[in-house]
Parts: C-alpha cells; structure tokens; sequence
C-alpha cells in the first residue's frame, strides 16, 4: 500500500518537474514581454497542479505556499493585476522559492525561507488591489480558496471595478448580466436545431412562428432562415412548405427542453436537435470569465486622463484585455484535447525496444549480406529495411526530447549566481529546440550546472571591472545547441576575463599535476582545467570551488561518449563546447580497413578519397607527412601509427588516403583500402567498457563481427596538439 | 542451471590460469563461450584483449591472467571466454580451461591473507577436493582463489586502462 503511494507520490514529484519547467518558461517568456494569456495561463495551471497535488500528499507547506503564488496569478491572470516588470520578477523569486519548496517535499532539501518571498507576493496582491478603486480585490483574497477553480469572484470583483466608473459601461453589463448571460456564446457553442416543417404540419395548423417563438422564450435565436427552396411567385404552392429555420438555444438548457416546443409538429418534419462542437460544461464556466472581459476595455478606455502612476497596474490597456478575451479560448482546447493525450513510459522499456530495434537492423544487414540482390527482391528485403528503418527513427524519437529541458534550469541557476556574486549578467539561448536523447539530456545536466558556474564565477569579470575595460557592465553567457551530423554541440560561452594560462599553469604545477618544466601548449593549458583535482579558486567559494569542478564535466561527458573542448581569448571569453552523440544514431558511415581490422568512419566528415601516386605523400618532418593534393598540402596521419599498431604499414601507393574534414581543417587518414559504404548502428563502448578516445563506438556488421567507429575530430585533434601522452593521462 | 543456493552455500565456477586454480562465483556467470580473437582497441591498457559481439552487445574481452598479474595466457583449443556480469557491466574473461562447477560453503573460504599487493582481487581462498572421472570425491587439497569481480571490473578502472 505504501508502495503504491510512493509511486503515485513519484508520479506527482514527476509531475511537479513538468509544472515547474512549464512555469519557469511561462514566468521566462514574461520577464521577456511576452505577456500573453496563453503565457499566463500556463504558468497559473502549472503552480495550480502543484498545489492540486501538493494538497493531495499533505505537503502542507508546499501548499500553502503555492497557494498565495496562484493568488497572484489569478489576479494577473484576470487582468486585475499588471504583468509589469516588478511584478514578474517577485513572482520569478517565488518561483525560485516554489522549486525549493517541491525538493523539500521530496526531502531532497531543508524547507526554504520563503517569508520574504510571501511578503512580496501579499505586497503585489495588497498593492495591484489598492491601485484600483475597488477595494474587494483584496478583500477577495480569503474568498479565493473556495473559488480559485473557476471563480465566480470575478464577476463579482467586475460589477465592484465598474461602480465608480459612470453609467455607460454598466449599460454594456447589465446585458452580460442578464439572466441569460449565456446568449451570445451559446451561438457558438449551444444547441443548434434544424427545423423544416412538413407540408403536412402546415396543413394540420401547425404556424412555424409560435415554435420559433418559443425556442426563443427559452433563449433560443433564429440564427440562419433557408429560403433557397422558394420557388418563384407564381409556381409558388401557398400550401407546400419550402422554409428550413436554424435556430439556436443555450447550451445549458436540456435537450428535452427544447424537443418539446415541437411536440406539436407533425412527425414528418425535420427537427434535428445537434451539439456545436465544445462540451457544453466548459462554456458554461467560461461564461463569467468572458463576460468579465467585456468591461474591461470600458473601463480601461474611459479612464486614461485620471490614469496616475498608482493606477498603472491596471492599465496596461490593450494586450492585457485582449490577453483576458483569449482566456476561455485557452483553456478549451484544453478540456476537449483528446489529440495530444499521452501516456508515461518506464524508460527501461523504451531502453529495451531500442535495443530490439537496433538488432533488427543489424540482422537486416546480415540478410542483405548473405543474399544476392535477385533473392533480396524476391523476399522484398528493400520494403522490410525501409520499415525498419522507419521502425527505429519512430524509435528513437520517443526517446528524443528538446534540449530545452536542460537549458531551462539556467536562469534560476544565473539569478542565483548573480545574487551570490553580485554580478550581472545576461543569458542568451540558442537551438533550444534540438532534440537529443533523453538519456543525454539527463547527464549532461551537470556538466552544464558546472560550466554556467564555471563561467560566472571565473569568467564574467564584476560590473565594475567590466566598466573599467570598457565591457558593458552586464556579461553575457551565451548558450546554444546544435546538432552536426551524428554529434550534438552544446556550448556555454562567457565575455569574460578568459582563461588566464599563466595561474593555470602555476597552479597545475604546484598541485604537483604537470612537472615545472613542462612545456604546454595553449590548448594544453587550457586543457588542465579539466584535470581531476585542479581548480584555481583562490578561495573556495560557494559556487565553484566545490572541489570537484571540470573534471566532473570532463569524465561525464566522457562517459556519454562525448569530449570537452576549451577556447579561450584574454580579455574576451571562454568557449566550453561539449560534443555529444547522439545515443545509438544509425550513422552513414564509409567502412575502411587497417590491418586486417574494419572500421567506420562517418561518411559526413569525408570529404575524398585518393589513391596516393608515389611521392604525392612526403614526410615534413621525422614524424609527419603531408599529402600534394591538387597543389595544396594536407597533412596526413597513419591511422595505423594514431592507434600504435606499430610496424610501417603499407607504403602510401599501396594505401588510400581518405580526406576527412575536422574542425582542424583537411586533413588525410590513410587506411589500407575501403570496403563498403553503409549504415551502422552505433552501440556505446563505455556500456560495458570506457569511453575510448578516438573512437566513437563500436558497431556489429553483417556478419556479426565488431568494426569500430572513428572519431574524427578527436583522432585529428589528438595527434595535432604534440605528447599524445600528457592528452591521454588527462582523459582518464 | 539452477543458482538457488541453500544458505551458506554457493556455486562456483573453477577454471585455470598457467598452473592456478581459480573461482568466481556462478551467479555472476552468463556464459562460456569458445574463445575467437576479439576486435582489437586502440589505446587501452593491454590486458584489454578487445571487443567481441555477445548477441547485439559489445563486451570488452580481458587477458585474466595479465589483469591480475600472471603471465598472458597462450591461446590454445581449450581456451575459453567466461562472460560475467559484474555490477551490470557484462565482461568476458579469457582463462586457460574451465574445469568444474562446485559447491562451497562459506566456512570453508579462508580470507586471502592480507598481502602487500598493489589491488587485492582475491576474496578468499578455498580448498576443494577434484572429482574423479567416476564422480566419486577424488584427491584433496587443490587451492582454488576466489575472485573479487567488483575490484576487476573495467569502468571502474578508468585510471588503469588509460
């Protein structure tokens, strides 16, 4: 029994992730300007869940807190309170506080100190109410709670609103508020009836006129009279029936209801008595909130002369009122959304089935190697490949969401540094939109955590230091994601101070990483960042002195079976990219081999291939080579001397020469021959194994055995930057 | 090949290495398998003797010998691959010779003596008597090394491979 609440409590832990990435995006795209109703809405559904929920388990502090940020919202959400600046950042802190809160129910954190937080919410509530002549706003505070659902309030707190505001706007609500206030919508969204009397209805006395009327009588209208049957005047039949009424009656009413103002109908008639399309329950509870929207722009118009500072919550005039008319519009496709339904998965299944699929790829592959191109289009062998493959993309993308999900916990994560710090700075997303495995985007929530702090506390220089180089006194972190071929490129770059090689490579000697008289390249330096143990914080502050530090990046991107890539000018930035694969991606690849050994390297860094004439491969040095290649010089790396098979391998006539394009530019890989160009499922060797540098992973041929994938650009880039060695010791 | 032991008592797995009696407990075993050459890797510490495909998987295929120390194993018509599971991680082991599947009780596993030894990966030592080709209980006395599989597992080994 527990257990099953546990589990239901786990769900609603996952639920409350959903709302509050949902919220954070909303109260985001607010603090950005864009204060639509759909954005609110969205944030007020969310926080409403969380407490629904919340209530739910007794997580009473949750709840209560929760619950005086939906206070908020709903104002905002109707439009009693402004959406302006300082109200959304009171309620991105309570937000803040709002995700403390659920990680304390998970007894993950200590409770949060949210009183300051509340006091600011009540200020908004007490102060967007006060600003406006009506006084009940606030007043209508202890009410909420039994009508927060779907408040009645709001009408109330309209008619409240309007008093002080003269006769004519009260004009446009006595007619909302008349006892059918349901009338205008209900020809949306009411009962619609079809009537066409008989000729022999007429005949029996029936007078079209009287049930039309008493449609009418019950709120019902003439919405359309069909005429095209009248014929003219003089074939015109004074006793036949040509006229077809569309008529109209609220939703609220019952069916039977209006069947029996025709009753007295002669049976042959058409009466169709249908449903407009939305659930009639829903209409009826926007009703009020609709109605409340109409005032609005009545009282907003008349009132911009006698309009002062403390009246602005209320008047930011247009996109707010428009924002309140487009609420039930919101929230309809929301109770009639049966399209997007969605179902939990346990990633474990989908784990399985991805691996299931990407057997049958394999064993596809077998079948096209074992049978002759006649007999694989007598079994169809092409259609089954085209479904599996269509089998593995649907696959695959169950499993991919936006990377948007990582990213969304940045600017929390920057309003809290910024706070700590007291630094200012600026985030600018790109590519939040591409889709990674969600496995990826799991484990990539660290590293990420560790590079934002990284660059805020060591690279974005204090507003004043910034001032005084003449940077804007805000720094910028620029975050962006983009997917090349089969690897996903997430970067996290900063305008600050950059790295300052001199004290990295003091400090690497001093913690006795490399010797004193080590001699390093830039990029090596750069590179000792990541080095486990090594973090120059001069005093271990909260942020990232935390004695762990980019090596935690390092050896978990390394376990993703990605790498970590540093750039860094003085004086204007640092560049962390993480480069990641995209988990068990089919991959165009070219298989080459080497020594008696196969392996694949992906077809979209080949550029060429050569076959070498003799002397077109010349050494540079005792150790290097470089390829003639229409006039320029490329250089060329043995793939047989980067693995250290040992042995001179074959001579350059004898071997091809595969021009690859990294981000070093060209650069030629000589392999023995090619064997095949084909699709390859990846399979990870740090499932069972370590990531391997060089390699990207592994896959299974046709034949079952193993050929390994090349990485390309960390083959090139470890070979490029000298002693391959001190690269390697780093890497582990 | 049931693994339902009764308690204090376990099954395990007896193979040589060169002229050593070892054991790893059967639980942890998935398969035997003949041994192929695996697919060579680059840059790993040399006792990783490659990958192989265990049905849609790659495994790391590791020298035991080497791993833990003893001269490498020459290949031969009865060297064979032990696949285990150790923590998740499947990993086939290359030994000498499988000889025999036992039944040990705990009291009988003397703890490895400790020795100055850079990593410990024996568990314990054990004595068992070798079954004569009748079944019937045959000579006493052949010391069996018990391996601690977590301490040869390979993601853990991160610093050694590299």
């Amino acid at each position: 029994m527990s257990d099953e609440l546990d589990e239901i409590q786990a769900i609603f832990f996952e639920e409350c992730a959903e709302g509050l990435v949902t919220a954070e995006q909303g109260l985001s795209a607010m603090a950005g300007g864009d204060v639509s109703a759909d954005v609110i809405a969205g944030v007020f559904r969310a926080v409403h869940s969380i407490k629904g929920g919340a209530g739910a388990f007794g997580h009473a502090a949750l709840t209560a807190f929760s619950h005086r940020f939906e206070n908020v919202l709903d104002e905002v959400r109707a439009g009693r309170i402004a959406p302006t600046p300082g109200v959304t950042a009171v309620m991105l802190t309570a937000f803040d506080i709002l995700s403390d809160h659920v990680e304390a129910s998970k007894g993950t954190a200590p409770a949060p100190a949210d009183a300051a937080a509340l006091a600011a919410l009540d200020e908004v509530l007490a102060t967007g109410g006060a600003g406006t002549p009506a006084a009940p706003v606030a007043a209508a505070t202890p009410v909420i709670e039994a009508a927060d659902d779907f408040g009645f309030t709001p009408v109330t707190a309209v008619i409240d609103d309007l008093d002080p505001f003269g006769f004519e706007p009260i004009g446009v609500m006595l007619e909302d508020l008349d006892p059918q206030p349901a009338e205008a919508p209900s020809e949306v969204a009411g009962w619609t009836v079809r009537f066409a009397p008989s000729r022999s209805a007429l005949a029996n006395g029936g007078e079209p006129l009287l049930v039309v009327r008493e449609v009418e009588h019950l709120g019902g209208s003439v919405v359309d009279i069909d005429c095209s049957a009248l014929p003219p005047l003089r074939d015109l039949d004074p006793e036949e029936s040509y006229m077809v009424w569309t008529l109209s009656a609220p939703a609220t009413l019952p069916q039977a209801d209006i069947a029996e103002c025709f009753d007295f109908v002669s049976p042959d008639s058409i009466i169709e008595i249908t449903r407009a399309e939305p659930p009639a329950d829903t209409d009826l509870e926007l009703a009020p909130s609709s109605a409340a929207a109409a005032p609005d722009p009545g009282h907003a118009a008349p009132e911009p002369t006698s309009a002062t500072t403390a009246f602005s919550p209320n008047r930011a005039p247009e996109p707010e009122v428009l924002a309140l008319a487009v609420v039930p519009k919101s929230d309809t496709p929301r109770a009639a959304e049966p399209a997007a339904q969605t179902i939990r998965v346990d990633l474990t299944k989908l784990d399985m089935l991805l691996n299931l699929v990407g057997e049958l790829v394999i064993r596809n592959s077998i079948l096209t190697d074992r049978l002759s191109p006649k007999e694989q289009q007598r079994v169809e062998l092409p259609e089954l490949a085209r479904l599996t493959r269509e089998i593995q993309d649907n696959v695959m993308s169950l499993r991919a969401q936006p990377i948007k999900q990582a990213f969304s916990r940045v600017p929390r994560m920057l309003r809290d540094l910024s706070v700590e710090t007291g630094k200012l700075v600026l985030l600018e997303t790109t590519g939040e939109s591409t889709e990674v495995d969600k496995g990826v985007i799991e484990k990539i929530g660290d590293p990420l955590t560790h590079m934002i702090r990284n660059a805020v506390d060591h690279g974005i220089e204090s507003p004043d230091d910034r001032a005084a180089v003449g940077k804007p006194r805000e720094g910028t972190i620029r975050l962006s994601a983009e997917q090349k071929s089969a690897r996903i490129f997430v970067r996290v770059s900063d305008d600050g101070r950059g790295i300052d090689r001199a004290r990295v490579r003091a400090k690497a000697v001093e913690k006795g990483i490399i010797p004193a008289d080590a001699v390093l390249s830039n990029e090596e330096i750069d590179q000792l960042i990541c080095a486990p143990g090594f973090s120059t914080a001069e005093s271990i502050s909260n942020i990232s002195g935390r004695g762990v530090g980019m090596d935690v990046v390092r050896s978990n991107v390394e376990a993703l079976g990605g790498r970590v890539e540093i750039s860094s000018v003085p004086g204007q930035g640092t560049t962390f990219t993480m480069i990641l694969p995209l988990t068990l991606a089919i991959l165009d690849g070219m298989v080459v081999r080497l020594a008696g050994q196969r392996y694949v390297l992906p077809l979209a860094t080949v550029v060429e291939s050569v076959k070498p004439e003799p002397g077109q491969v010349r050494p540079m040095s005792r150790t290097t080579e470089v390829i003639e290649l229409r006039g320029n010089y490329l250089p060329v790396r043995r793939l047989g001397d980067l693995f250290g098979f040992g042995g001179k391998g074959r001579a350059p006539e004898d071997s091809l020469v595969i021009i690859v394009e990294s981000e070093a530019g060209h650069v030629g890989l000589m392999v023995d021959t090619i064997e095949d160009r084909r699709e390859v499922v990846i399979k990870s060797l740090d499932q069972n194994l370590h990531p391997i540098r060089g390699l990207g992973g592994a896959t299974i041929l046709g034949d079952g055995s193993i050929a390994l994938i090349l990485d390309v650009e960390a083959l090139v880039g470890s070979s490029a930057s000298a002693p391959q060695h001190s690269l390697k010791g780093l890497a582990a | 090949m049931s693994t339902t032991n009764s308690p204090g008592e376990r099954k395990m797995v007896t193979f040589s290495l060169g002229q050593q009696m070892f054991g790893i407990d059967m639980n942890a075993l998935i398969e035997i398998r003949e041994w192929e050459e695996p697919t060579p890797l680059p840059g790993v510490a040399p006792f990783i003797k490659g990958v192989t495909n265990l049905r849609g998987t790659v495994i790391p295929v590791v020298g035991l010998a080497e791993r833990i120390g003893w001269p490498a194993s020459k290949i031969h018509s009865r060297s064979c691959i032990l696949v285990v599971n150790i923590s998740g991680n499947q990993c086939g082991f290359l030994v000498d010779e499988v000889a025999d599947i036992v039944l040990i009780k705990d009291e009988d596993v003397q703890p490895a003596p400790d020795m100055e030894t850079a990593e410990n990966v024996i568990r314990g030592l054990v004595q068992i008597s070798t079954r004569a080709t009748d079944g019937s209980q045959g000579e006493a006395g052949t010391m069996v090394s018990l391996l601690d599989l977590n301490a040869l597992s390979l993601t853990r080994q991160l610093d050694f491979a590299a």
